[in-house]
C-alpha cells in the first residue's frame, strides 16, 4: 500500500486528506510543519509528499527544494489555497500541484499518475 | 584526437574545465573567456582549473583573443583540421581533452554570448559538486523565442524520456567529467550532431545514462550575437529534428518503458536579480504564408506519411484563414510521431525530406501558439507550453502503438 505523508499546518487539512486518501487505498501519515521534514522521510521513506506551499512558519517552495536536492525522484504534489505561487520559479521542481478543495477527485488523480510514474 | 593544441601551461591533469567552442568568434570570446576565468576563481577557487577554447581552425584571430584574456587562469587551445567545422566536432575534441585531464567537472559556454556573468559558470558547476550529473540552463525567455523548443524538442524530449527539461538544447551545460564516456562512445555520429544537434544529443545521452538532470536559473535572456534567423532556421530545424529522431531510434528500448514526467533538481534561485525578457517581434503573415505554402511542396508526401485523420486534420487547418487559425496540440503530437514512424522505415535521402517536409507545419503549430498566447503573460504561455506537453504524454501510447 503506498504510503503519503501529508504536509499542512491546518489541522481540517490533515484530516480531509487523511480520511478520504485511506479510504482510496493509501497508507497516510501527516505532519503539521516542515520541522525536521527530511528526517522524517528519511525515518519514513513515503512513496509521495503533498506538501501546503503557505505553512505559518515554513515556505513549502524552499521545503521542495530540499526535498528534491535530497530525494531526487520522491513525488511532491503542491497543494495551495492560491496559484499565484506558480510565479515562483522553485514551483518547478514539484511533480505536480493542485488547487485546494474539498472535492479530492484532482488530488487523486495526480496522486495515481505520480505514483505510476515509470523511468527505467 | 585534435588536430591541433597549444597547451602553454603544460597542463596534465584537471579538476575543472570550463570550455568555449568557437568558430571566427574573436570579437566575442574575449569576453566569454574574461567571465569564465572570474567565474573559477571566485567560486572554484581551490579545484585545479582550466580554460579551453575548442576552435574550427578559426582565420580571423579567435586563438589570440582567447589566449589573452583571463591570464589568471591556465588556458589550452585545440582545433580541428582546416575546413571541418561545427560545434559537434569541437565539443568531440573537448570531450577527448577532458578524458585525458581526468575533469570532474565539465562547463560549456557558447563563445558569442555578450551577456554572460561569473554567475553562470557559478550555476552551471555548482550542482555537479552537488550531485548532479547534468545541468542544462534556464534562461529568461520571451514566450515567443526558441520556439523550436518549446513547438518541438521540449515536448518530444519530455514525453520520451521522462523528465521535464525546459531548455534542454540551449547551448550551455554543465556536467560530470565521467560522461564524456558516454559521448565518445556513442554509436550515433551523423552530420547533424556534428553540427548544432550536438546540444540535444548532449542532453539526450545524459538521459539514457540516468544522469541526475539538473535545471540552473541563469536570471537572464542569452545575448547573443545578432544572427540572420530566417537563413539560421532551416538548417537548425534540420539538424536538430533529424538527431532527435536519430536519438529516438537509437533508444527506443528506454523510452518505451518510460510513463509520464518527473521534474528536475532546481538551481539558482537564490539569485540575483531577474531580468525581464528581451522583446521578440513574430510576423504572423509571413509564418501563415510558409505553413500554406508548405501544402504546395509537399501534400504527396504528407499524404503517403500521415495517417488519413491527420491528412485530414491538416487539410481543414488550411481551411481555416489566419483569422481563426488554430493547430491542436494533439494532431501536432500524432503528426511527429506518424513523421518519426515514417523517418524509421525510410532510405536517408527520403529521412530528410520527412524532416524538410515537417518545417512548414511546424511554422503553423508556431502561428497557432502565438494566436493562443499573444494575449497572455509569460507565466500563462509556459502554463499553455506545459499542457501541450501533457498532450504529448497521454499521446504517448499512440506512438508506441504505430510502430508495434
Amino acid at each position: 500500500m503506498p504510503k503519503i505523508l501529508v504536509v499542512d499546518d491546518e489541522e481540517h487539512i490533515r484530516l480531509l486528506y487523511s480520511e478520504e486518501l485511506k479510504e482510496a487505498g493509501y497508507e497516510v501519515i501527516t505532519a503539521d510543519s516542515g520541522y525536521e521534514l527530511l528526517d522524517r522521510i528519511e525515518r519514513e521513506k513515503p512513496d509521495l509528499v503533498i506538501l501546503d506551499i503557505k505553512m505559518v512558519d515554513y515556505n513549502g517552495l524552499d521545503i521542495l527544494q530540499d526535498i528534491r536536492n535530497h530525494y531526487y525522484d520522491l513525488p511532491v504534489i503542491l497543494s495551495t489555497a492560491y496559484d499565484t505561487f506558480k510565479e515562483d520559479m522553485k514551483s518547478i521542481a514539484a511533480d505536480f500541484y493542485v488547487v485546494k478543495s474539498f472535492d479530492l477527485t484532482e488530488l487523486k488523480k495526480k496522486i495515481a499518475m505520480a505514483l505510476e510514474t515509470r523511468l527505467p | 584526437m585534435a588536430f591541433y593544441e597549444e597547451n602553454p601551461a603544460q597542463i596534465s591533469k584537471a579538476e575543472i574545465v570550463v570550455a568555449i567552442p568557437s568558430f571566427n568568434e574573436a570579437a566575442t570570446i574575449g569576453f566569454a573567456a574574461e567571465q569564465a576565468g572570474k567565474g573559477l576563481i571566485e567560486f572554484f577557487g581551490d579545484l585545479k582549473s582550466v580554460l579551453i577554447n575548442c576552435d574550427n581552425h578559426s582565420t580571423d584571430g579567435t586563438k589570440e583573443a582567447f589566449m589573452a584574456a583571463a591570464p589568471e587562469v591556465p588556458k589550452i587551445y585545440l582545433s580541428t583540421p582546416e575546413g571541418v567545422r561545427g560545434k559537434g566536432n569541437n565539443l568531440r575534441n573537448l570531450f577527448e581533452k577532458v578524458r585525458e585531464l581526468e575533469a570532474r567537472v565539465v562547463i560549456v559556454v557558447e563563445a558569442d554570448i555578450k551577456n554572460a556573468t561569473p554567475y553562470w559558470i557559478r550555476n552551471l558547476g555548482q550542482p555537479i559538486l552537488k550531485g548532479a550529473g547534468y545541468v542544462c540552463p534556464l534562461y529568461v525567455r520571451h514566450k515567443y523565442e526558441a520556439s523550436l523548443t518549446s513547438s518541438i524538442v521540449y515536448p518530444l524530449t519530455r514525453c520520451l524520456y521522462g523528465r521535464r527539461v525546459r531548455q534542454p538544447n540551449a547551448g550551455e551545460f554543465g556536467f560530470k567529467g565521467e560522461l564524456v564516456n558516454h559521448f565518445l562512445d556513442s554509436p550515433l555520429w551523423t552530420e547533424s550532431v556534428q553540427q548544432f544537434g550536438v546540444d540535444i544529443w548532449m542532453t539526450t545521452i545524459a538521459l539514457n545514462a540516468r544522469m541526475p538532470i539538473c535545471q540552473s536559473f541563469m536570471g537572464s535572456p542569452k545575448m547573443h550575437r545578432a544572427k540572420d534567423a530566417d537563413a539560421e532556421l532551416g538548417v537548425a530545424f534540420r539538424q536538430t529534428l533529424s538527431t532527435l529522431f536519430d536519438l529516438m531510434l537509437m533508444y527506443s528500448e528506454f523510452w518505451q518503458l518510460v510513463k509520464w514526467s518527473k521534474p528536475t533538481a532546481l538551481f539558482g534561485t537564490d539569485a540575483q536579480e531577474v531580468a525581464t525578457p528581451l522583446p521578440f517581434e513574430v510576423n504572423m503573415n509571413g509564418l501563415h504564408d510558409k505553413f500554406l505554402k508548405g501544402f504546395d511542396d509537399y501534400l504527396g508526401l504528407w499524404e503517403s506519411m500521415f495517417d488519413q485523420t491527420q491528412f485530414h486534420k491538416l487539410l481543414e487547418i488550411k481551411s481555416l484563414g489566419l483569422q481563426h487559425f488554430s493547430f491542436p496540440g494533439q494532431t501536432w503530437a500524432r503528426i511527429l510521431f506518424e513523421a518519426f514512424k515514417a523517418y524509421s522505415e525510410a532510405e536517408a535521402q527520403r529521412r530528410m525530406a520527412i524532416v524538410d517536409s515537417l518545417l512548414p507545419l511546424y511554422l503553423g503549430k508556431f502561428l497557432s501558439f502565438v494566436k493562443k498566447t499573444e494575449r497572455m503573460s509569460l507565466q500563462q504561455a509556459e502554463e499553455y507550453v506545459e499542457n501541450e506537453c501533457m498532450v504529448f504524454e497521454e499521446n504517448k501510447p499512440y506512438l508506441v502503438k504505430i510502430l508495434e
